[in-house]
């Protein structure tokens, strides 16, 4: 088990930033330009692992630990996770709930880290980004009680792959729903525009870039590293949650996931280039739009009959 | 299968349509709406009655209601609904109450006729309440009016229960009256425009004695 | 049973003993004296307690004394089961570690007689252990009653101060009324049942509609303890205004005796309609939301921490719900997880938060103030109080590595059951439960966020912390050997998990083979495994950065201030402000408003700015009804004279009717 869990690490530690570097590519594609090179997000990384660190003297030792605590529970939160071909080294009963607390952890390690600096600045995101992920945190939880009732399970790795072949000729609507709502979440969690816009360095109007306002050199790279880790984990379940994997030889399992993970990084691309920012205070109501979305799902499945 | 992702995106589109402020934006989303609506006659019944149905469908609700619509806020240059009566997000969580009870309601009719998905009447119960709180909780002529549309596409789907059953002559009846409703409130909103400087149904308070 | 009796006498005689050197409370030997009649008989009488607890949990053999005096009504029948036993062991346990910091708080206090508060808080001890004890309902009712007597004195200890009596009363009003329903619950099942003892209780049978009679008079009656919404209305007033440990034991055992009452009525009554189980998720989900929501608006510590206990019986009362729900179902494994998840729950309740209680009452000794929005900065002058704080905040956050999220484990785990095997009417509930219970993790998570780091981050805001200095090791040792608990619950679950299923399966009445029982922990030492790997990434990462920084420059510099070159201290982001945004999605259930006037000008004078929370309970229901009787009350000032012969010719009166009804 610990080479599973070793070698599913290394996969999502490996494979990551790519998502970020097809996103930008896309996006780059998207305005005629050529775009920087695949890779970039490893270079950004690789760069800051080359810096020393700069720290306030208002900090204490939790300004540093956040960024570990942060890359380490999202990469600990992918064992859980099945890849394609990869089977999930950890399934119990009830780990869905595991899964969404270490993000839970996880933000609130970030957020008290925020607060640690004593700059407005970043007390700002750390309130937002509080306040949004609460919204998001419910929605997630409805899309898993969808999940739950169709495959008649609590473990991350049946719901998403278990019988979900079928469940998508019978539910196929309240299918299409979740992955509505959850491809909402998925853009609040990891800072995409509509919510947040990851390139931007205007303090005003940023969540999550703003949090990390302070942190330099290793500690930077952590976070970094850490949310291309989260989009790569939360953007993986998407997948699943999507395309029926049941039944395939673990080589077509392969192949249809990394090729869904592409896809979905181009999608995001292109969401990303023809969507605006919106308004700070209209992110709350498209949370709410996914929580209805959810809701009406939920709705389809129960009228369905499970 | 088909017809219940119809039924789903008609749904979504709904909700889409309540959750937003710009009054363009909406207009195009009651556009999609309408096309995937003009398919689900083919879906439940093929036949003659419904492709006429179909066809009448994509005339009017596809080309000429929405290019009436933009024609009005051209006019009248508005571009969003800026104060609600009820909040977006408040609209949005009481939009999903509703469907949650119009899934109840519906769970608990008993319907004469054998319905094809059990599905249909629970989203066009859905639907209408969309329609509804849109009637309800916005301002502008147009919104409302967009609203009143929403409803009808809400009332076009439980219609297709009876799909078999009624003549095409009421049903194109309906979708005339509709037409010319949509004309009429188009050319009120024109008025309420040019009396008070702004295309807001509060204003019409002032006309009591 | 040899042991809880001895425990209980310990405790008796230190509280007489007490009194005894209450004579010269000012003079420094005395002092010393009760101190060590107290911490002596504390000590001795709690580990007696938790050892006959622990007894009767690890060999499953309920033990009973009974006393053949005959009392007046019924016998002195004092009985533990594994249910008495879990709620047992957490009182013995907060209440010791609350006592002995007790010791050390009230130090400074010179000027109070603290002999008489002491043995206020054994009489406490003594009553609560019998009412979780008791096995007759007048026995029960009178421990109650005691136990709602000696905690008003103990909430009253700073009667100097207005808010202070103020609350007091409330509490002794409300408490009152909730004993009120009690006594009437206990009536009808006396009649019903043709006894008062417990055991034979709950051999009768109770028809439907007086099964949902005795559960609404149960409700408001231990409701009004627990704090259930809108109940609730003595909890916040009463909680901050008392000293630091006594608000520990209050949020962490006495409200936790509704909790126990409740389920000793589920228990006796056992056949209940289904609208009992609707009831008890909806004030479940009322509670937990309601409460954290209410708790993000304070801008005081303690008073923050009072919603938060509110929040957490509405977990509680969640897993009893399922619990019930089950029950009724009967659907054995929902009604099992569900009751351990809430017992659990109150034992883990009882622990972090009597630790955050406790933390609060540090930090207001050591500052002078619990207002969030003045302090800040504090993690490195208190070292103790604000890391055990932190532990305590990601306790009740429910976060993996502490017990609150085991304890939430259990509740999700059992309304997730709830969803897979009840009908629609089930499935629809439980998942609104599983949302509700998702939304109070992320509100709990952004309020300990808020205050963690209000208080202890960044910089002081208003209060000078130059010379804050930690409190004595006889406060911050009690909360560290909490704080251990939490850590030793979240990380070996096993024991105490298996505790809880042991005490719910006298709910359940039914016999859980220890494979079962396996099969619930099993998930929970995954977990512990899941949350392995995070710790060994987190040591790698630790690792290669400690080895980074022997080749790369670190420097210590100011917050960058984005460009703004002298920022001040009161430019910080303030608790009031971190928790605008979610009060602000939420401003019309909670009444939020935020008050103030901004600076105008090119050369802007002083603005200033406050937000408030409205409690709608208070202001809307109970104050008007307060009124109401008031201004009724009044109007029966006629009768009264303040002549003796009078009232005696009223009584006169009074009998003289009785009998003549009594012959008619």
């Amino acid at each position: 088990m610990g080479i599973a869990v070793l070698a599913h690490i290394i996969v999502v530690m490996v494979l990551s930033p790519l998502l970020l570097g097809i996103i930008g590519k896309t996006k780059a594609f998207l305005v005629g330009r050529w775009g920087p090179p695949l890779l970039q997000p490893y270079y950004d990384i690789g760069k800051l692992f080359r810096k020393g660190n700069v720290y306030s003297t208002t900090t204490t030792w939790i300004f540093q630990a956040a960024p570990v605590v942060f890359m380490a529970t999202v990469l600990a939160s992918s064992v859980l996770l099945p890849l394609g071909g990869l089977k999930a080294p950890l399934q119990f009963w009830g780990d869905i709930i595991l899964f969404a607390y270490l993000y839970g952890l996880a933000r609130f390690f970030m957020t008290i880290a925020a607060l640690d600096t004593g700059s407005s600045f970043e007390g700002m995101g750390a309130s937002r980004e509080a306040a949004f992920s609460c919204l998001a945190e419910v929605v997630l939880f409805l899309d898993f009680i969808i999940l739950a009732l169709l495959s008649k399970s609590l473990v991350l790795s049946r719901m998403i792959e278990g019988n979900i072949l079928s469940s998508w000729q019978l539910f196929g609507p309240a299918l299409l729903l979740t992955g509505a709502s959850y491809f909402l979440v998925l853009l609040a969690e990891n800072a995409r525009i509509p919510v947040d816009d990851p390139a931007t360095h205007l303090e005003l109007t940023m969540i999550h870039e703003v949090m990390a306002l302070d942190h330099s050199g290793w500690d930077l790279a952590y976070i970094l590293y850490g949310s291309a880790i989260k989009l790569f984990v939360l953007g993986a379940l998407f997948v699943n949650i999507l395309i029926p994997f049941h039944g395939l030889s673990p080589t077509m399992q392969t192949m249809i996931f990394w090729g869904g993970m592409i896809v979905l990084a181009v999608g995001l691309g292109i969401v990303e280039s023809c969507m605006a920012r919106v308004r700070l205070n209209r992110v709350p109501q498209l949370l709410i739009s996914a929580f209805v979305f959810a809701l009406v799902g939920l709705l389809v499945v129960l009228i369905k009959g499970v | 299968m088909w017809l219940e992702l119809a039924l789903i995106w008609i749904v979504f589109l709904g909700v889409a349509i309540l959750g937003n402020n710009r009054l363009g934006t909406m207009i195009q989303l009651f556009t999609l709406q309408s096309l995937v609506l003009s398919a689900t006659p083919l879906l439940v019944h093929p036949g003659k009655h419904a492709v006429v149905m179909a066809l009448g469908t994509v005339v009017l609700k596809v080309f000429l209601m929405p290019n009436l619509l933009f024609w009005a806020i051209r006019h009248v240059s508005i571009r969003r609904e800026v104060q609600p009566l009820i909040g977006y997000g408040k609209t949005l969580m009481l939009g999903g109450f509703l469907m949650g009870v119009a899934f109840l309601i519906s769970s608990r009719m008993d319907l004469p006729v054998k319905e094809t998905s059990n599905l249909l009447v629970p989203c066009a119960f859905s639907v209408v309440m969309i329609g509804f709180l849109l009637l309800v909780s916005r301002f502008k002529a147009i919104t409302q009016v967009i609203g009143y549309l929403v409803m009808e596409n809400g009332i076009f789907l439980f219609a297709l229960l009876l799909l078999d059953k009624t003549p095409l002559l009421v049903e194109m009846g309906i979708l005339l009256d509709i037409f010319v409703g949509v004309l009429v409130m188009g050319i009120v909103v024109n008025h309420i425009n040019q009396e008070f400087g702004s295309a807001s149904t509060i204003n019409l308070t002032n006309l009591r004695d | 049973m040899n042991f809880f009796l001895s425990g209980l006498s310990i405790l008796c005689l230190g509280a007489f003993l007490l009194l005894f050197t209450a004579r010269s409370p000012r003079s420094q030997g005395s002092r010393r004296i009760s101190e060590g009649i107290f911490l002596s008989s504390l000590i001795s009488g709690c580990l007696l307690g938790s050892v006959a607890a622990l007894g009767v949990l690890i060999h499953r053999v309920p033990i009973d004394y009974r006393l053949n005096l005959r009392m007046p009504a019924g016998e002195f029948y004092l009985g533990v089961d594994p249910l008495s036993a879990f709620f047992l062991l957490t009182i013995t346990i907060l209440f010791l570690f609350a006592g002995v910091y007790g010791c050390g708080y009230l130090k400074d206090d010179k000027e109070k007689n603290l002999s008489v508060h002491y043995a206020f808080y054994h009489l406490a001890l003594i009553s609560l252990m019998l009412v979780v004890t008791a096995k007759n309902a007048v026995l029960f009712l009178m421990a109650w009653e005691m136990m709602a007597l000696s905690s008003y004195f103990l909430i009253t200890f700073y009667d100097e101060k207005e808010a202070v009596r103020k609350a007091g009363y409330l509490y002794l009003i409300v408490t009152h009324t909730g004993t009120f329903c009690l006594w009437i619950m206990f009536l009808l099942m006396v009649r019903q049942s043709g006894s008062l003892n417990f055991d034979q209780m709950a051999l009768a049978s109770f028809p439907l509609p007086l099964a949902g009679v005795l559960f609404i008079l149960g409700i408001i009656g231990f409701g009004v303890k627990a704090g259930f919404i809108p109940l609730h209305i003595w909890l916040p007033h009463a909680h901050p205004v008392a000293p630091s440990h006594v608000s520990a034991v209050l949020s962490g055992v006495f409200i936790k005796t509704g909790i126990y009452g409740l389920m000793r009525v589920l228990l006796i009554v056992k056949d209940f309609p289904e609208w009992c189980a609707v009831t008890l998720l909806l004030i479940g989900m009322i509670s937990g939301v309601g409460g954290v929501l209410y708790a993000l608006g304070q801008h005081e510590i303690k008073k923050l921490l009072a919603y938060h206990s509110i929040e957490n019986i509405g977990i509680i009362t969640l897993g009893l719900g399922i619990g019930l729900w089950g029950q009724i179902a009967h659907h054995e494994l929902a009604a099992w997880i569900g009751y351990a998840g809430a017992l659990l729950h109150v034992f883990n309740h009882a622990i972090f938060k009597g630790l955050l209680f406790l933390s609060a009452g540090s930090l207001i000794r050591a500052t002078h103030t619990g207002e969030i929005d003045h302090l800040g900065g504090l993690l490195k002058k208190l070292p103790w109080t604000g890391h055990l704080f932190l532990v305590g905040s990601l306790a009740i956050c429910g976060l993996p590595f502490l017990n609150g999220f085991v304890s939430e484990w259990l509740v999700y785990r059992a309304l997730f059951e709830g969803l897979f095997h009840f009908k629609l009417n089930g499935i629809v509930w439980s998942s609104l439960a599983v949302i509700s219970l998702a939304l109070i993790g992320g509100l709990a998570a952004a309020c300990f966020a808020k205050a963690f780091g209000a208080i202890f981050l960044g910089n002081s805001r208003c209060v000078d912390i130059t010379r804050v200095k930690e409190n004595s090791a006889l406060m911050y040792v009690p909360m560290a050997v909490l704080g251990g608990i939490c850590l030793w619950i979240g990380l070996f679950p096993a024991v105490m998990v298996s505790f809880a299923l042991r005490a719910s399966a006298t709910m359940t009445s039914s016999t859980i083979s220890s494979m079962t029982e396996g099969m619930i922990i099993a998930p929970l030492g995954t977990v512990v495994l899941g949350l392995l790997v995070a710790v060994e990434i987190m040591a790698i990462l630790i690792l290669f950065k400690r080895i980074s920084t022997k080749f790369l420059p670190v420097e210590r510099a100011q917050t960058w201030g984005c460009g703004y070159s002298m920022p001040t201290n009161r430019m910080q982001y303030t608790a009031a402000s971190f928790a605008q945004p979610l009060l602000d999605i939420f401003r019309n259930v909670l009444g939020y408003r935020v008050k103030g006037s901004k600076p105008k000008g090119y050369f802007p004078g002083e603005g200033k700015v406050s937000s408030h929370v409205t409690e709608a309970a208070e202001d809307l229901v109970f104050r008007p009804a307060f009124e109401l009787i008031k201004s009724l009350s009044a109007k029966l000032k006629i009768i009264q004279y303040g002549y003796t012969q009078l009232y005696l010719f009223y009584i006169f009166t009074f009998l003289l009717i009785l009998l003549i009804w009594k012959m008619v």
